[in-house]
């Protein structure tokens, strides 16, 4: 051994204060008493906000305070559960996603109220149902709405051109107003081109069906209503592209090779357009977008908050509604396909540019109105954890062909198990 | 190092360590003869104690709190954040009740049983290979070790996109000798036994290099005397290597048991870019291990109480098994 004993001792007792001292530093981002603090830092995930506006953040309020921002990576929601249960190296401004913001609700004082620093002057200039979902029964406002995922129908012109099918978005809308139109619209596509399929899974049928309607699975008393004629109709409108043939069945990461193949519509949010310019890039200028069959759903779109230990709060929501203002957030829609929470955001040059994926198509057009059609619908904490049984036993029929009136009871009764776990009625 | 030449008249005095002279002999001690020594204080030991203390404190921390922590949680209910509510016995009633968590039990005895043979017999078969191999012996080691040493992550991303259902390497074989493509990863079945296949392949390696271990332990003499007696190489596999290499096959058997209840990572990964459903197993959670439900109903739903309630239920049928293991091994030494 070549190591002195006095070169090893040493050597540890260096590695031991470095690791202290790393320790040490980690506590004292989140323990600073004065609400003045000169040094703040902001969580989110990669696509939560346009990475230019963010750093135009930081230099535009460089005199005020130090903006610190960290894009975090994995369960963003494990690890901001996590850290907030801690207590410690809390984040002062941290994003907060759309399907988590209702299970954060239940602690919302574990957050600021956003309406005491000011939003309430600004919150009309944000689409109201957004802003209510990040709202509390006593009307405590936790989020400030970055983005939303208004619904539309994604179509393969050049397929339905083939077809022999109408390829304006206008006459496609009008051809697929409702879920039934729509269906036999697939129909049709299905026996002129065979091999090609109308939807990719029923997965994504249940969703955009179920967020068109005005209830969910738990109602405001926290009862469960998951067994419902509402959740049902979305059922039976899920089963029919099944029944009917016109299902691609694809319920991995297949997908990908899929959409640019076999696929000739494909029901999405507006950020959705993103995923299948990056899994199909050939397919560029041969999709049209339409409204969604049945009327717009939202899936997804963020949240910014404040959680009670933020160490400058008024500082802290200049920010967030600085990088949140119609204008910055219509640049998002450029930068990062963030669709804006804002309406005022959706007549600005950003937006209404042609978009050349879309063969030139002025998107805006489809996903505006859409945005602010979508109806208002109470989310409980513990709704996407009841839904999961639905999609299991959906995905059960595709992968086993199971019965969908057995995999209708099965998923109710297990939703209503899971429900009564997490103390729903 | 060499310990210090022990000074003092024999016989030694015992000390707490147990008999014979100390490595280190602490200089205060008297020499003997003059007082009797009086027994040292657990304090004296302090240097001793505070080296071996980095491993005790971060078990203590990250793993025996936890542990406990876990008991605790599986009492209650918590979302993570707010109030803890007490609710007795009530997770381990739904656990009672709740057909999936059976499901995954049964899932994960399935893959466990489909992997751990296989493994095991594999790994016995190639290490008496291996045992006997004259040329490029640290080359086949290296290269039947490597799959262990592998990211189980990387792992399962490939054996992914090797078994896709729909544009795989293994049905684009299939379909040029003129086999239809096989549902590899939607078939309950086939689930598994895809799950079960990646666990093999990454754990053969590990329990062949034990094995290999052990057998090099075995005298050449015993063979010799095995050869000089008439006996074949299969009658020497099963009547000398056999016996006594059952510590090992004993050793790996319990390993393999603790390690093959426990996948988690394979379908996590396998069906995590299940878009609607990821953490559920796949299409109708063929998939979901019990590990995995855990990590579900813990993680993604934030239900922290059920979630240790799932995983204590579990530790409780892991004992079992191990137990059972054992006694089959050792009944067939006692006969």
């Amino acid at each position: 051994m070549d190591l002195s004993r006095r070169g090893f001792l040493q050597a540890a007792a260096l590695t031991a204060a470095a690791s202290g001292l790393t320790v040490a530093c980690g506590n004292g981002s989140g323990s600073a008493g004065s609400k003045n603090g000169k040094n703040l830092t902001m969580w989110y995930w990669g696509g939560a906000l346009s990475d230019k506006v963010v750093a135009e953040a930081r230099t535009h309020f460089a005199d005020q305070v130090k903006l610190t921002v960290a894009s975090i990576g994995g369960d963003f929601k494990q690890k901001l559960t996590t850290t907030l249960a801690a207590g410690t190296s809390v984040p002062d401004i941290t994003g907060i996603k759309g399907e988590d913001i209702a299970s954060f609700l239940p602690n919302a004082g574990r957050f600021l109220d956003l309406n005491d620093l000011g939003f309430k002057q600004v919150s009309s200039q944000y689409l109201e149902w957004k802003t209510k979902l990040a709202q509390t029964e006593d009307g405590k406002q936790i989020g400030f709405p970055i983005d939303i995922g208004p619904t539309a129908l994604f179509y393969r012109a050049d397929l339905f051109d083939k077809a022999g099918l109408p390829t304006d978005p206008d006459k496609v809308a009008a051809r697929t107003g409702t879920w039934d139109e729509y269906f036999d619209l697939g129909t049709e596509l299905g026996k002129k081109l065979p091999g090609t399929y109308l939807v990719n899974n029923i997965s994504a049928v249940f969703t955009i069906a179920v967020g068109q309607g005005t209830e969910r699975f738990i109602d405001k008393n926290n009862r469960f209503i998951g067994d419902q004629d509402h959740i049902r109709a979305a059922w039976t409108t899920a089963i029919r592209p099944y029944t009917l043939g016109i299902d691609a069945k694809i319920n991995d990461n297949t997908w990908n090779a899929a959409i640019g193949k076999s696929l000739t519509t494909e029901l999405g949010a507006a950020w959705h357009a993103l995923d299948i310019e990056q899994a199909a890039p050939k397919t560029k200028g041969k999709w049209r977008v339409c409204a969604t069959p049945g009327g717009p759903a939202n899936q997804g779109g963020s949240y910014l908050a404040l959680p009670k230990q933020c160490r400058n709060p008024e500082e802290a929501f200049k920010i967030i509604s600085w990088i949140l203002s119609p204008a910055n957030d219509a640049r998002g829609f450029a930068d990062a396909a963030i669709f804006p929470a804002a309406p005022a955001a959706y007549a600005m040059p950003a937006m209404t540019q042609p978009d050349p994926f879309f063969g030139g198509q002025k998107v805006i057009e489809v996903f505006g109105p859409a945005a602010k059609a979508i109806p208002v619908s109470y989310e409980a904490p513990a709704d996407a954890a009841v839904m999961a049984p639905f999609f299991t036993e959906l995905t059960s029929i595709e992968a086993k062909g199971k019965k969908p009136d057995d995999a209708w009871n099965d998923a109710v009764s297990q939703a209503r198990q899971i429900a009564r776990r997490q103390g729903v009625k | 190092m060499s310990s210090p030449p022990v000074t003092g008249p024999a016989p030694v005095p015992r000390h707490r360590g147990g008999p014979g002279p100390a490595r280190f002999r602490p200089r205060r001690t008297p020499p003997a003869g003059t007082v009797r020594p009086k027994p040292r204080r657990v304090l004296s030991y302090w240097r001793q104690y505070l080296a071996i203390s980095p491993f005790f404190l971060i078990f203590i921390g990250f793993s025996f709190f936890p542990v406990f922590y876990s008991l605790y949680l599986a009492f209650q209910r918590w979302d993570g954040m707010g109030t803890m509510q007490f609710v007795g016995l009530d997770q381990f009633r739904f656990l009672w009740s709740d057909p999936v968590f059976w499901m995954s039990i049964r899932n994960t005895l399935v893959i466990w049983v489909l992997s751990t043979v296989p493994t095991l017999f594999g790994a016995l078969v190639l290490a008496t290979l291996l045992h006997s191999v004259r040329r490029f012996k640290g080359f086949y080691r290296i290269a039947l070790y490597v799959p262990n040493v592998t990211s189980i992550v990387a792992v399962s991303i490939f054996f992914g996109a090797v078994f896709s259902n729909n544009f795989g390497l293994v049905n684009a074989i299939l379909g040029m000798v003129g086999i239809s493509p096989v549902p590899w990863l939607s078939n309950p079945w086939l689930i598994k036994l895809v799950i079960a296949l990646l666990m093999t392949w990454m754990w053969t390696g590990y329990n062949m290099i034990i094995y290999l271990a052990g057998l090099q332990a075995i005298p050449t003499q015993i063979y010799e005397a095995a050869k000089l007696d008439g006996a074949g190489p299969i009658r020497t596999f099963f009547q000398i290597t056999m016996p006594i290499m059952r510590p090992i096959i004993l050793f790996t058997v319990v390993i393999s048991t603790i390690n093959g209840l426990q996948s988690f990572s394979e379908p996590q990964v396998l069906f995590g870019s299940n878009a609607a459903n990821p953490n559920l197993g796949g299409p109708g959670q063929a998939g979901l291990t019990t590990l995995l439900y855990f990590y579900q109903s813990a993680f993604v739903n934030n239900d922290y109480g059920y979630g240790a309630a799932i995983v204590w239920a579990f530790f409780v049928l892991i004992m079992v098994m191990v137990v059972i293991n054992w006694r089959v091994v050792q009944r067939g030494r006692k006969s």
